[in-house]
């Protein structure tokens, strides 16, 4: 197992949110922030101190890309979670990895472990 | 010399008569007209044969009826005119020669000989000059022609048949008639359509006329400036690569593409134009019709987006259903309560759906999202359960949000709460105010009258869903309380309007 994360869990889904806290938390890592809303993940994205960040790309609506660049910018390592798959990724952000849902704890494992 | 001899004894004999006057000059050298009231050639007098040279020298066709009977001589332009009736006409009173005629030939005889003139311009007859029917127009003239006592002894007939121009110019008429119905139907047609009617010149730089039917604006006059008024810049080019290929080809040119509408909007239309082409094969104009498929292309692409969200709420369910369940069994200690609870929390979850559902997926009305969730649980008694509150709209997601947590709550009441006796009642009220100009909601459900209270030694995956998966989803506060006379929770959170569409 990777070394405890102190982890941002962006998820517009009330019951899939804490079902990522829950398999974090199995993992050994630490869910510090929260977000459902594009608002609130931009301040969490911007101020938490964290090692890895979940992004659910449809926030409510509003996609999640900013918080991916905010995250880019400080450097923090992240993935990608969609019920999309990886088309509905926009072209510039290719490059990152995207878990497709539904998905098992080993899904994170492995994501955190090729990302983090 | 035997030819000067037979020459001028020739000579000296009396002229051959009639001299010259080609077939028909032939004919009536030979013809014995001893058989007819002329008497025979030598005793003509000398006005018939005067009138007759003049009948065979004469390029248009001549006749001339002589004496009472009419005894008919001509010439060769008009033997063609007589069609099989010659030769057989020669020599024949008219009134036999021409029977199907005779009355017209009576009163020309009966006018000629009393000294008159007749004429007639397209005159129309019917002939059996081939042994069939013919109608034919003539031009016809008719002059006495005096003998040597001055008195009319003939009728002379200048005879040209003008039925070639006359059916011309009926089958001109008649295919301008034609033309004039065909324009006249296609107007009609171009006034019935509601599609826009249109002319390009042949290689389309220049639009000749657009009639935009409400649809597009109309150009009126010759315009090389259409392709932008009525095309969006990144459009054009599509659109010229498939009018290049209809040109190349002088082909129907057709295309279904994005289009400015009068009003300056995007409209969609279906566009067809055909090549019109001139004897040499060249185009010399495009017509085209477009039809308005705006609301076709609307409706499709609503669909297309609907069908992308509802693939979309087909994966977040399932990735719902999963996350319930593995909040339901993750620490269960009693199999069957725990499967129990977990099919309570899908009935929970569908019934928010439903509620969605009927409003389309747009928003949805707290009211109803919590008494909905309440449903299932509240006692029969409706004094059990009191829901009060103004209006408040909520989106989509956080009205199935709110939903899974009322739920959670009503099944806590059910087993441990105000709802676990005969007597505990639930009130669920809520309040919205402004502060700094962000309205504010304040919700409150109460349960009192249940059995005494305590805090749980461990806090559940309702607890969790509530204080924590609530929270962040109305981004405020939720705090639960174990008061001695009932569990409180208290929402406090910014109410923001559901996005629009």
């Amino acid at each position: 197992m990777t070394k405890p994360l102190r982890i941002l869990v962006v998820e517009d889904e009330m019951t899939i949110a804490l079902l990522i806290e829950d398999m974090l938390t199995d993992l050994g890592h630490q869910v510090v922030a929260m977000a459902m809303r594009l608002q609130p993940a931009l301040q969490e994205a911007e101020t938490a101190d964290i090692d890895f960040a979940i992004l659910d790309i449809n926030l409510d609506g509003s996609l999640s890309f900013p918080v991916a660049d905010i995250l880019t910018r400080r450097g923090v390592p992240f993935a990608f979670a969609s019920g999309y798959g990886s088309t509905g990724l926009d072209p510039a952000y290719k490059q990152h990895l995207v878990v497709r849902k539904p998905f098992q704890a080993q899904d994170l494992e492995r994501a955190i472990e090729r990302v983090a | 010399m035997d030819g000067e001899d037979s020459l001028s004894e020739t000579a000296a004999r009396a002229p051959v008569f009639p001299g010259g006057g080609g077939e028909l000059g032939e004919l009536i050298r030979n013809f014995d007209w001893s058989k007819t009231s002329l008497g025979p050639i030598a005793t003509w007098p000398q006005s018939l044969k005067t009138a007759t040279d003049i009948v065979l020298q004469s390029p248009l066709p001549l006749v001339m009826l002589w004496g009472p009977d009419g005894i008919m001589i001509y010439n060769d332009p008009y033997s063609v005119f007589a069609g099989q009736r010659h030769p057989r006409l020669l020599g024949s009173r008219v009134l036999d020669g021409w029977a199907e005629v005779a009355e017209f030939n009576a009163e020309v005889m009966r006018v000629g000989l009393a000294g008159g003139t007749l004429s007639f311009k397209d005159q129309e007859l019917t002939l059996h000059r081939n042994n069939r029917p013919e109608q034919v127009w003539m031009d016809l003239n008719y002059g006495p022609v005096m003998d040597e006592s001055g008195k009319p002894a003939g009728v002379l007939a200048i005879v040209v048949e003008t039925t070639g121009v006359i059916v011309a110019e009926r089958r001109r008429a008649a295919a301008e008639a034609r033309v004039s119905h065909s324009e006249e139907r296609f107007r009609a047609l171009v006034n019935a359509t509601s599609d826009v009617v249109y002319r390009m010149s042949p290689d389309w730089t220049e639009m000749r006329a657009l009639d935009g039917r409400g649809f597009l604006a109309d150009t009126e006059s010759p315009s090389v400036a259409w392709l932008d008024e009525y095309l969006f810049a990144e459009d054009q080019a599509a659109i010229l690569g498939a009018i290049g290929e209809a040109i190349d080809k002088r082909e129907v040119f057709q295309l279904e593409h994005r289009l400015r509408q009068v009003d300056g909007s995007v409209g969609w239309t279906l566009s067809r134009a055909i090549p019109l082409l001139n004897e040499a094969g060249d185009v010399v104009e495009w017509f085209g019709a477009a039809s308005d498929v705006t609301a076709r292309r609307e409706a499709e692409d609503h669909l297309r987006l609907v069908i992308n969200e509802l693939n979309h709420r087909v994966k977040n369910n399932l990735a719902m259903i999963q996350a319930i369940g593995a909040q339901t069994f993750r620490n269960a200690v009693d199999l069957p309560k725990a499967q129990a609870s977990f099919t309570a929390r899908l009935q929970a979850l569908a019934k928010a759906n439903d509620l969605l559902t009927n409003e389309h997926w747009v928003d949805a009305s707290m009211q109803e999202a919590i008494q909905s969730a309440l449903s299932p649980h509240r006692p029969d008694d409706r004094t059990r359960c009191i829901i009060a509150g103004p209006s408040v709209r909520l989106s989509a997601k956080t009205a199935i949000s709110l939903s899974m947590a009322f739920h959670e709550l009503a099944t806590n009441a059910v087993k441990y709460g105000a709802w676990s006796n005969d007597a505990g009642k639930v009130s669920v009220t809520w309040q919205v105010e402004a502060v700094d100009d962000v309205r504010r909601l304040r919700l409150e459900w109460r349960e009192s009258g249940g059995p005494p209270v305590t805090a749980p030694d461990r806090r559940g995956f309702g607890s969790r869903l509530i204080e924590r998966g609530l929270a962040a989803e109305l981004e405020g506060e939720v705090k639960m309380t174990f008061e001695p006379e009932g569990l409180t929770c208290r929402v406090e959170a910014p109410l923001r309007a559901p996005e629009s569409e």
